[in-house]
């Protein structure tokens, strides 16, 4: 096992990875921007190394920089949180030929999983559905206009180096392609510094449901259930759910086993997460892999019982997973809700200093955030801020103490998200569990 | 850069201790909570090391490290600061003389020292002309992002 372990991310996850390295007896260091010096992770954790100024490209980006701290500071081993560098497959490779451990998957898991287009190929080959669109990246906009017009509309054009919700454009009509194609090129350029593009057929009131999966270097893998997260804002997830309501057995057990079809096409080593869209028929396709932890990996750990960053970091070390499918047992409901420093009705960030934090408590209640009075949320990062899960014997329980605990909690200085989940908890699309990816971003 | 203890979430870390000392400049500061205590004692001759505190408010020269210099040059020395997070090395190699020594007259765009980050030498160049005051950071030791390497008293 590793003696110490540089935290290359900030916030709430890089005080989640800390608490795992605590519990393992693992030294950490965090590495942090000169916005983030006084935040609540760098003062708890053992070691603590600035490594560039605020913009994150000059810190959290900088892979030189990243490299030298954990050479500096002796780290066997980067966790590399999500975002940032977490699916950065030059990263894991520069660490690989640094001799230092990334906690996570392969380079080249990475890297396949990270072109959207090649990785639904890939799903495809291993058996895995996939929504109808094209094979791999297209070539011009004259191909593109032939695929969607085989398939019919609508459809979605993506950015193959695209995710996080970025880089994507629906197009309903023949008319409409020409323009969104030039839109979304630049996009992604800018963005993912590559205009590559594919296109699928767009699935109209679709849930996203992810799998979650765990598997180590001898091939042994399993899937710890799914996860709902279809309430969405502009491809943002703002609340997560275990198990997905709504779903037959058999639709969970055809996307658990798709999931572990793809993660063992890719001999996938650490955690990471399927994702598919589930249309209302049931009928599900892959969409992509994210190569990482969640921001929502609690909502397993509560329904689980497994800590899935200590299993990263074992994973990581070489050891072996040490049990099998059938010991994965999962009780009751959990939920999560995404407090993020927004304008509940705009979503605009509001970021500012946090005058008062009183995070909500009582039972089956865990709160992950880096929040204390007085910190000063920063600019230049997302705008998470808390992230609030319970659990419950089932999912009535769990909504029923999603409210509790939202209505107790107390942030001011900055505006929050919590308004839009108390409302959102109370509309009965969502507590009947029939609600779909673009309802909710209708209705609420 | 901090290699500290941990401490539960509203006790006094040592750093926050040493930062009231200074602050305040007090020879010793006693501190007892939860059954620790933590003594803070100020040494006059105290030599600061890469785990000294940061100064509280940026720019603060008081807390720096200037004990032996005139007060009225001490504000008016400039910090020269690590541009990256690496290792501090003051000469190219290890049988070679110091790139810059306290004392010595220095040309912007001079080189001051050199810092290896991911085995590559960063050679450090002034951004003044000026005589080098104090040097911050013994050779071979790691600096992060932003600390004072150099105390630079600038001149025309």
């Amino acid at each position: 096992m590793f003696h110490k372990i540089l935290i290359a991310n900030r916030g709430e996850i890089a005080l989640r990875i800390l608490r795992a390295c605590r519990e393992m007896g693992i030294r950490a260091v965090i590495a942090h921007s000169t916005a983030d010096a006084a935040s609540l992770p760098v003062r708890l954790a053992d070691e603590s190394i600035c490594i560039g100024p605020a913009e994150s490209r000059q810190s959290y980006l900088n892979i030189p920089s990243i490299i030298s701290a954990a050479a500096v500071t002796d780290s066997e081993a980067i966790h590399p949180g999500y975002g940032l560098l977490s699916e950065n497959a030059a990263f894991a490779e520069i660490c690989r030929a640094c001799g230092i451990t990334f906690i996570g998957p392969s380079p080249e898991a990475i890297r396949i999983m990270g072109d959207k287009a090649q990785a639904r190929e890939m799903a495809r080959q291993a058996g895995a559905p996939v929504v109808p669109g094209s094979d791999g990246a297209l070539r011009g906009l004259d191909e593109a206009q032939r695929v969607a017009d085989s398939i019919g509309y609508p459809v979605m054009i993506k950015a193959a180096a695209g995710g996080g919700g970025r880089g994507m454009r629906i197009v309903s009509e023949r008319d409409a392609l020409a323009r969104a194609w030039a839109t979304c090129q630049s996009e992604a350029t800018k963005a993912f510094a590559s205009g590559e593009l594919y296109l699928e057929k767009f699935v109209d009131e679709a849930r996203h449901v992810e799998v979650q999966v765990l598997g180590d270097r001898n091939g042994i893998r399993v899937h710890l259930g799914e996860r709902d997260c279809s309430v969405q804002r502009r491809h943002q997830k703002l609340l997560e759910e275990s198990p997905a309501p709504t779903i037959s057995a058999e639709t969970r057990a055809g996307l658990c086993k798709a999931a572990l079809a793809v993660a063992h096409a890719v001999n996938y080593v650490s955690a990471g997460t399927v994702e598919f869209l589930v249309d209302r028929g049931g009928r599900y396709s892959f969409i992509e892999m994210n190569t990482r932890i969640q921001v929502e990996h609690p909502v397993t750990e509560m329904v689980t019982g497994v800590d899935l960053v200590r299993e990263q970091i074992r994973l990581a070390a070489g050891e072996s997973l040490g049990y099998a499918q059938s010991a994965v047992q999962m009780s009751g409901h959990a939920i999560e809700c995404r407090v993020n420093a927004e304008d509940p009705e705009t979503f605009v960030p509001s970021p500012g200093r946090v005058t008062a934090w009183v995070p909500p408590g009582g039972p089956k209640v865990r709160v992950d955030s880096h929040m204390m009075a007085g910190y000063t949320v920063p600019p230049h990062y997302d705008s998470l801020i808390a992230k609030i899960i319970v659990h419950g014997r089932d999912r009535a329980e769990a909504i029923a103490r999603m409210h509790r605990a939202l209505a107790e909690t107390i942030v001011e200085g900055v505006k929050t998200t919590i308004p839009y989940h108390l409302k959102l908890l109370s509309d009965p699309a969502f507590l009947s569990g029939e609600f779909t990816l673009p309802r909710m971003e209708r209705n609420l | 850069m901090r290699g500290g203890s941990g401490k539960g979430s509203g006790a006094w870390t040592p750093r926050e201790l040493v930062e009231l000392a200074v602050q305040h400049d007090l020879a010793e500061l006693e501190v007892e909570q939860g059954g620790t205590r933590i003594r803070v004692v100020r040494e006059r001759s105290a030599q600061a090391g890469e785990r000294a505190p940061r100064a509280a408010a940026p720019g603060a020269a008081g807390a720096l490290p200037t004990e032996g210099l005139e007060p009225a040059l001490e504000a008016s020395l400039v910090k020269v600061e690590a541009p990256m997070v690496g290792t501090f090395y003051r000469a190219p190699g290890p049988d070679t003389a110091p790139f810059v020594s306290e004392g010595d007259l220095i040309k912007e765009g001079q080189v001051l020292c050199i810092i290896e980050a991911m085995k590559l030498m960063n050679e450090i160049e002034s951004k003044l002309t000026g005589r080098v005051a104090k040097v911050l950071v013994e050779n071979g030791q790691p600096v992060e992002f932003g600390q004072p390497l150099f105390l630079v008293e600038p001149r025309r």
